[in-house]
């Protein structure tokens, strides 16, 4: 990533700010500003009429009942074609993220434990492990599957079967729970799991345990990695605004048994280390009706693929080492491809987000660097303008880390993202629920707030969501974070010895 | 007042502009083939009896009873001497396949038909805005969307989508996507990648409800290129009329038809019950159900219904509940004529059980289901690709005229049935068919007989009776 350098210095003396939010004021509100002297102008108008003209030219117009009753039918019957014709709304009802068991508990000591016994014969490769772990920002209530507690572990078809059973009804049965929903009112289904994918489908297992209607439109999504959730978001949305009065149903999650890495080279231990249990369930509507109970509106999604780049594509990959164990390949320029791919997100979803201020003053300082000065710094727009929370994939510490010093974050703005880190392990496609659900938990969401949700997969993809939040949401009393949102936030170590 | 009515025939104007340009985008939500490429495989790939003959005796797990079991299903399946298998298979590593086999299985397929397509209609692959792909038992990471757009440079916000995991009617719900995304977004070309992958799916045990499976599948796929724009709907080859998804995962006996496990020895395969015969009927009835009223025209819909009342007018409620049992042994026809409102019938080449299933319950005669079967003969089961090649020979056969329509039918595991009607655009029955997958052999097609020399070759393997001092002849190790 390109040096993202700081704004000039004098910017931070406290005049020069008093004048940029004087700009960013009378920018943003510029139509208002305008209308002010028109509406001078009329009322001056007005008022030199005096009282008899302004009656004399209401008399002089002649109209009989027909001609204004025809007109009045006409306005109205247009404006309510206009308005009924306009894309419709796409709700968040709700969602409800998987709470793993206290017994598929992982703290640093078992891990290690394990991994010592299963990999006696290669010590390096125990030791790379614990600094892995040590530097991960993971916490120890991290959970794995039941198969892997195994030593060696058993990623059996049906100890995978099990696990996605596990994750995905009880994460169903909460929604259900949460918003009342009845099984057979469900009209789309998308599931998205990256690394597991029998016959019939993770979709076909949700609709056989809650016998879905049979006309049901579902889908399985795979191997679309971690920002897989956004995609189903995306599918979800186009599906909804072709089908009035519909509901949707997502499925994220990552399975992890059956992609234990079992072999010895180091590149591909890293996702050992960071990927944990966990799924979220996520119900999303067009009904005018849930607008009421519905928690987010949907205002835009960029999806950005980077799989035309040799270097993005190759980054994540899966393959066989030398011995021929699957395990997936994590390459090192991989905070480098995450942060092209940001920023050829952030430029498309940039305009859409962006207040007019921010974008004057990047158009100003592009107009400048191509046309004036080449080596004048870019203007970096500042997005905590256009969001009050930031849901960044808890891919790891180092992705949190180049995200925060690339878009110029504080530390609360990622708080969501390391505590998500620290407390559920990187959960793949749900992680950004969890992450919602801790902002949630900590009471911060009200009505009228943009959350920004940024997530990267493999190929390698960046997938952005901007949701508003539809009405103040109160602490809830069941979820991931219930039991332990008090302890947080907790202060993580740059490096935790183990 | 001048002033009033200029403001008011402003706003209603702007009005009605902004009404007409809503309206004119609902105009462009026509899902149109633009042109398809089924792939066929090397010659160095062909599968003939010898061949199978080979693999089958490279699976040391085999004893007599499964040697007797796999001639009876491979001497009816309909099968011929010309389909074609993975090059693994011809390299003797069929047992032990690697990541990198399945992707270059992949690789040469997609390199082959994506390139055809496209240059054929003179489209860049920048051109492409959304791409789905749907190749049901292969799972890596990156996807293999990924994959295509990597080979050929995609731009990056292309809307891109990888199905896996939903079986042979996965075709249709590639399609489906497809179409409701043309609803919402004008002017958009679309790419839909179907296949299947064997390399790494091949059943090393000796379970026979799943050794079947190992036996009807080959390679195989298509790549189809769709749009929604106007300027070339006159290009286009089909237009979609209707399509209909039915899904009977609620029901645990249909769930369970179809399913992939692991077997006693710890071998991962699929799993096809016994079951699955009527999974499929239950599931092909719903879906005819809701698919019929949008098809057929409304006179034979009519004399169907009285058909049906003057049927159940006549039963005595005893004598009723008689025939109702004994219908589903007979297997179920349908009663209503579908030529009324279909031309031609795509049928999934599942295998020749279900070709001829289906030919009973919708009454089509041998000329109906010759494509079928003709497919299934040439080029086996390529699972969701199959009813791209069915559509192929009614195209190289010169079948498709104007105005016709094209009903494909299609299932899958789980258990779903998904159907949908193509109407023909353009006369298709002129010219050459160019780049059709059947091109060169048409001529020979139907054959004189559709058997295959399996029996001839192993059908002594019937007359031995003890499978504990069975010992396989020398000359075939």
């Amino acid at each position: 990533m390109p040096d993202q350098a700081p704004m000039p210095e004098f910017s931070s003396s406290v005049k020069l700010k008093y004048v940029k939010l004087g700009y960013q004021y009378l920018v943003n509100h510029f139509l208002s500003f305008l209308l002010i002297p028109i509406m001078a102008i009329v009322a001056v108008e007005l008022l030199r009429m005096g009282p008899e003209e302004i009656l004399n030219v209401w008399n002089s117009l002649e109209f009989d009942l027909v001609q204004v009753l025809c007109s009045s039918f006409f306005v109205i019957f247009i404006s309510t074609v206009y308005f009924m014709s306009k894309p419709r709304t796409i709700y968040l009802v709700d969602y409800s993220c998987y709470k793993p068991p206290v017994t598929c508990r992982v703290p640093f000591a078992t891990f290690m434990e394990h991994s010592r016994l299963i990999l006696k014969d290669k010590p390096k490769s125990v030791e790379f492990q614990m600094r892995i772990l040590e530097r991960s920002g993971l916490g120890e209530e991290t959970c794995l599957p039941p198969a892997i507690h195994y030593i060696p572990p058993t990623p059996t078809m049906d100890a995978a079967r099990s696990e996605a059973q596990m994750v995905i009804f009880t994460a169903m049965d909460d929604l259900f729970e949460k918003t009342g929903l009845k099984p057979k009112d469900v009209d789309i289904l998308i599931v998205n799991c990256s690394l597991f994918s029998p016959t019939p489908s993770l979709s076909a297992m949700v609709i056989n345990k809650y016998k879905l209607r049979s006309n049901i439109k579902s889908f399985n999504l795979s191997g679309m990695g971690c920002s897989a959730g956004l995609i189903s978001v995306d599918l979800a949305r186009d599906l909804l605004q072709v089908h009035p009065n519909s509901n949707a149903i997502i499925v994220s999650t990552e399975i992890i048994t059956p992609n234990y890495y079992q072999g010895n080279e180091r590149a591909m231990l890293l996702p050992n280390c960071l990927f944990r249990m966990g799924a979220a369930a996520i119900l999303m509507s067009n009904r005018r009706s849930d607008r009421w109970r519905a928690k987010y509106k949907l205002s835009h999604l960029v999806r950005t693929h980077r799989g035309a780049d040799d270097k993005s594509f190759f980054c994540v990959y899966e393959q066989e080492d030398r011995e021929g164990h699957v395990g997936i390949n994590l390459s090192k320029d991989l905070m480098a491809i995450a942060g092209e791919a940001l920023k050829a997100n952030i430029t498309t979803i940039g305009p859409l987000v962006l207040p007019a201020s921010e974008q004057l003053l990047f158009l100003l300082s592009l107009i400048g660097r191509k046309i004036f000065n080449p080596k004048l710094k870019p203007y970096i727009p500042d997005f905590k303008l256009a969001f009050e929370h930031f849901c960044i994939h808890a891919g790891g510490r180092a992705v949190i880390d180049e995200l925060q010093k690339n878009l110029q974050l504080s530390g609360e703005h990622v708080e969501a993202s390391r505590m998500t880190l620290h407390r559920f392990g990187n959960t793949s496609s749900s992680s950004l629920w969890y992450e919602l659900s801790y902002i949630e938990a900590k009471g911060r969401m009200r009505r009228g707030d943009r959350v920004w949700q940024i997530a990267f997969g493999s190929g390698f993809k960046c997938n952005s969501a901007v949701w508003k939040c539809n009405r103040t949401i109160k602490t809830p009393k069941d979820g991931p974070w219930s039991d332990c949102i008090d302890r947080y936030p907790v202060f993580i170590p740059e490096v935790v010895k183990l | 007042m001048d002033l009033l009515l200029m403001l008011f025939s402003l706003l209603v104007s702007y009005l009605t502009f902004k009404i007409w340009k809503r309206i004119d985008s609902k105009r462009d939500q026509n899902c149109y083939i633009l042109d398809y490429q089924c792939h066929k495989p090397s010659d160095d790939r062909m599968v003939n009896t010898q061949f199978s003959g080979d693999v089958i005796l490279r699976n040391k797990h085999l004893r007599l009873n499964e040697y007797k079991f796999l001639l009876k299903a491979i001497v009816s399946s309909g099968i011929g001497e010309q389909t074609y298998a993975p090059r693994l298979f011809f390299e003797g590593r069929e047992q032990h396949p690697t990541i990198q086999d399945a992707i270059s299985e992949m690789e040469e397929f997609y390199i082959d038909t994506i390139e055809k397509v496209l240059e054929r209609n003179k489209i860049s692959p920048s051109d492409i805005d959304i791409l789905v792909v749907n190749v049901s038992m292969l799972n890596s990471t990156p996807s293999l969307s990924a994959r295509i757009i990597n080979h050929y440079k995609m731009r990056d916000d292309i809307k891109v989508f990888n199905l896996t995991a939903m079986g042979c009617s996965a075709s249709v719900i590639a399609i489906d996507i497809v179409k409701n995304i043309f609803k919402t977004y004008k002017n958009k070309l679309a790419l839909v990648v179907t296949s299947e992958s064997l390399s790494p799916n091949w059943y090393s045990g000796s379970n026979r409800s799943m050794i079947l499976a190992n036996c009807l599948f080959r390679s195989g796929g298509c790549a189809v290129l769709l749009t929604n724009k106007r300027s070339l709907s006159r290009r286009a080859m089909f237009k979609l009329r209707c399509l209909v998804r039915t899904h009977h995962g609620a029901r645990d006996d249909s769930f369970n038809a179809c399913i992939q496990k692991e077997d006693e020895l710890g071998h991962i395969g699929v799993h096809l019950d016994k079951t699955l015969p009527k999974a499929a009927t239950r599931a092909f009835v719903d879906n005819l159900k809701v698919i019929t009223p949008k098809i057929l025209p409304v006179t034979e819909l009519l004399r169907f219904m009285l058909c049906l009342l003057i049927k159940k007018l006549r039963q005595n409620p005893s004598k009723g509940s008689n025939v109702a049992q004994a219908a589903p042994k007979a297997g179920i026809k349908a009663g209503i004529n579908f030529k009324t409102g279909i031309d031609h019938f795509c049928i999934h080449t599942g295998g020749k059980a279900v070709i001829d299933a289906i030919g009973y319950s919708l009454d089509l005669n041998e000329y109906d289901l010759e494509p079928a079967r003709m497919t299934l003969h040439r080029f086996g089961n390529t699972s969701a690709s199959s009813l791209w090649y069915v559509l192929g020979y009614m195209e190289a056969k010169k079948r498709l005229m104007r105005g016709d329509r094209v009903f494909m039918i299609s299932f899958g595991a789980g258990f779903k049935c998904n159907s949908c009607v193509w109407e023909v655009v353009r006369d298709l029955n002129v010219g050459e068919a160019k780049g059709n997958v059947w091109n060169h052999c048409i001529d020979e097609y139907p054959p004189k007989s559709l058997l295959n020399p399996f029996f001839e070759k192993y059908g002594w393997i019937n007359e031995e009776d003890d499978p504990d001092t069975f010992k396989i002849p020398d000359e075939l190790m």
